[in-house]
């Protein structure tokens, strides 16, 4: 019974956050269109949103081209920038004297701005997408392996001591205990790490490619595009929002019971 | 079957002891947890240990769970063998105070944790458990998680856990110690009619003297920090044991004589905390 009512209540909720979503949205909609018309903004401050929006309807090959493109590059990136972290975190939590030596190096590689090792990555890979997936994947895997780190850290001693109790080997340890503990701080990281290799993505494709929601945004920077400009940022934020909510939503599956205690 | 009926009234065979500390010590830093500790557990007794908070009842439990060592010097028997603290590891069932269930396992996988650990797939795991639930009035909870259940249900969800981890000793730290006193009461009863049914031996931490009482066949009372046995007390009420059995002459002789030994320990560890007070 109780069971029955709290996952209709979630459903509930569920709607109603993706109601209040879209009242929201068509809000700031709304006030865009209204206060560029009510206090005569000038375009190249603030274009109308209905210009912005018709100039994406008048390419939509162009954006769809780039949005899939940079999705790719941001999600290559990700995967294996995320994979490389939790198992990262995993090595420096099992062998203390890595991650003494380790750690530190690991900090000051994350004070190199994006923008000054977006030249080196380009040089070493290259034109590809490749090069781009790079910098998703150097701005995901940080996080990552901190908050895997931290998460499994975070254990509670009592718990360790009834797995031993019971005889557990460490192996046991970490799969049955350790690890699941650590998923709800993972997914912390894994949420934060998706703005942050969608960045990565889109200033990787400064250093030069053709297509892509960053050289969208350069082009129209250069040509002084200011309707192109926000287009590139509407769609942009429309991908980044997505792929936020795709892995919150993963988040809530996975560690269902954290949001319920 | 019959021979594992318990014999009303019996305690355990005091000639085959599972358990034996003699002269056990454990020290943390210049912090005397427990001194000259010594204690036997017949095969098949029930056991309860009170005494003062602080005592070193935990550090008790610790060392019998296999989870700290004890100072060396001391002997430790178990099953006749003497044994290192670590060999205990696996071997005991241990409940801790607190519950200290997994949220992301559903009833049913939680209490099978032994288990799994042990190797039981994890089928035939949840089959045996799935029998055991309506005995620890959990029928219909299988796939619910902790955070969906009462106090009362999570602590026997841990018994449950602790039960499926077939060894003879089972240690209990307090296991009801969080729950309200009705609740408390019953599932005394409870795991009173589980025993009778399953015979294990059960050592039993506790600090309510009359929980003490109404579940022992021996009561041990812990001296202050450092830990030592102050008394060990009989407790020859016949079984099974009522709920009345507390107003009992022979139930209130037995408490008059544990509250006194209590009393004393009590009063020392008072003293020591306001003299370590005045002297600083």
């Amino acid at each position: 019974m109780a069971a029955a009512s709290k996952t209709s209540a979630g459903l509930f909720s569920t709607g109603h956050t993706v109601l209040r979503l879209v009242a929201g949205l068509a809000a700031i909609a709304v006030a865009w269109q209204a206060s560029v018309l009510l206090f005569g903004i000038r375009p190249y401050y603030l274009p109308k949103l209905s210009v912005v929006l018709d100039a994406i309807a008048s390419t939509p090959a162009a954006y769809a081209a780039s949005v899939a493109r940079t999705a790719a590059e941001t999600l290559l990136g990700y995967v294996t920038g995320a994979a490389f972290g939790v198992l990262l975190g995993s090595v420096f939590f099992h062998h203390k004297v890595l991650k003494d030596t380790l750690f530190p190096m690991f900090v000051v590689s994350q004070t190199i701005p994006v923008i000054a090792f977006g030249a080196v990555v380009v040089l070493w890979f290259g034109n590809t997408l490749f090069a781009k997936a790079v910098m998703a994947f150097y701005l995901t895997f940080f996080p990552v392996t901190v908050n895997t780190l931290l998460g499994l850290q975070s254990v509670d001693p009592a718990q360790e001591a009834l797995m031993k109790s019971f005889g557990a080997p460490h192996r046991q340890l970490f799969w049955k205990l350790q690890f699941p503990n650590a998923l709800p701080q993972i997914f912390v990281a894994l949420r934060l790490a998706t703005s942050l290799s969608l960045v990565g993505a889109m200033v990787g494709e400064w250093f030069g490619d053709t297509t892509g929601l960053g050289v969208l945004l350069l082009q129209a920077t250069y040509n002084e595009n200011v309707v192109g400009i926000w287009a590139a940022l509407l769609v942009a934020s429309a991908l980044g929002t997505l792929f936020y909510a795709s892995v919150a939503g993963i988040e809530r599956k996975v560690v269902f019971w954290r949001a319920e205690q | 079957m019959l021979q594992k009926e318990r014999p009303s009234a019996t305690a355990g065979d005091p000639a085959k002891p599972i358990l034996e500390l003699r002269n056990v010590n454990k020290t943390f830093g210049s912090v005397a947890a427990l001194h000259d500790f010594r204690a036997s557990v017949a095969l098949g007794e029930f056991v309860t240990v009170v005494g003062p908070s602080g005592c070193g009842k935990s550090t008790l439990f610790n060392i019998v769970a296999g989870l700290e060592e004890p100072d060396t010097g001391g002997i430790l028997r178990f099953e006749s063998r003497s044994v290192h603290a670590s060999d205990l590891l696996g071997r005991v069932s241990f409940m801790p105070q607190r519950d200290l269930l997994f949220s992301w396992r559903t009833v049913i996988d939680n209490a099978i944790l032994a288990l799994e650990v042990e190797g039981v797939p994890r089928k035939k795991a949840r089959a045996e458990a799935l029998g055991l639930l309506p005995e620890f009035g959990l029928s219909g909870f299988a796939d619910h998680y902790p955070h969906q259940l009462s106090g009362g249900m999570r602590q026997r969800v841990a018994l449950m856990r602790t039960f499926l981890f077939k060894r003879e000793l089972m240690l209990l730290d307090e296991p009801f110690g969080a729950l309200d006193a009705l609740t408390r009461a019953m599932m005394q009863r409870w795991l009173l009619d589980v025993w009778q049914k399953n015979r294990r031996t059960i050592l039993f931490i506790t600090h309510d003297v009359d929980e003490a009482i109404f579940l022992g066949d021996r009561v041990l009372v812990m001296t202050a920090r450092p830990g030592g046995v102050k008394l060990e007390q009989r407790v020859d009420l016949p079984r099974p044991r009522s709920p009345d059995i507390v107003t009992s002459p022979a139930f209130i002789e037995i408490k008059r004589a544990l509250l006194a030994a209590i009393e004393e320990e009590s009063m020392k560890s008072f003293a020591a905390a306001n003299f370590r007070e005045y002297a600083q």
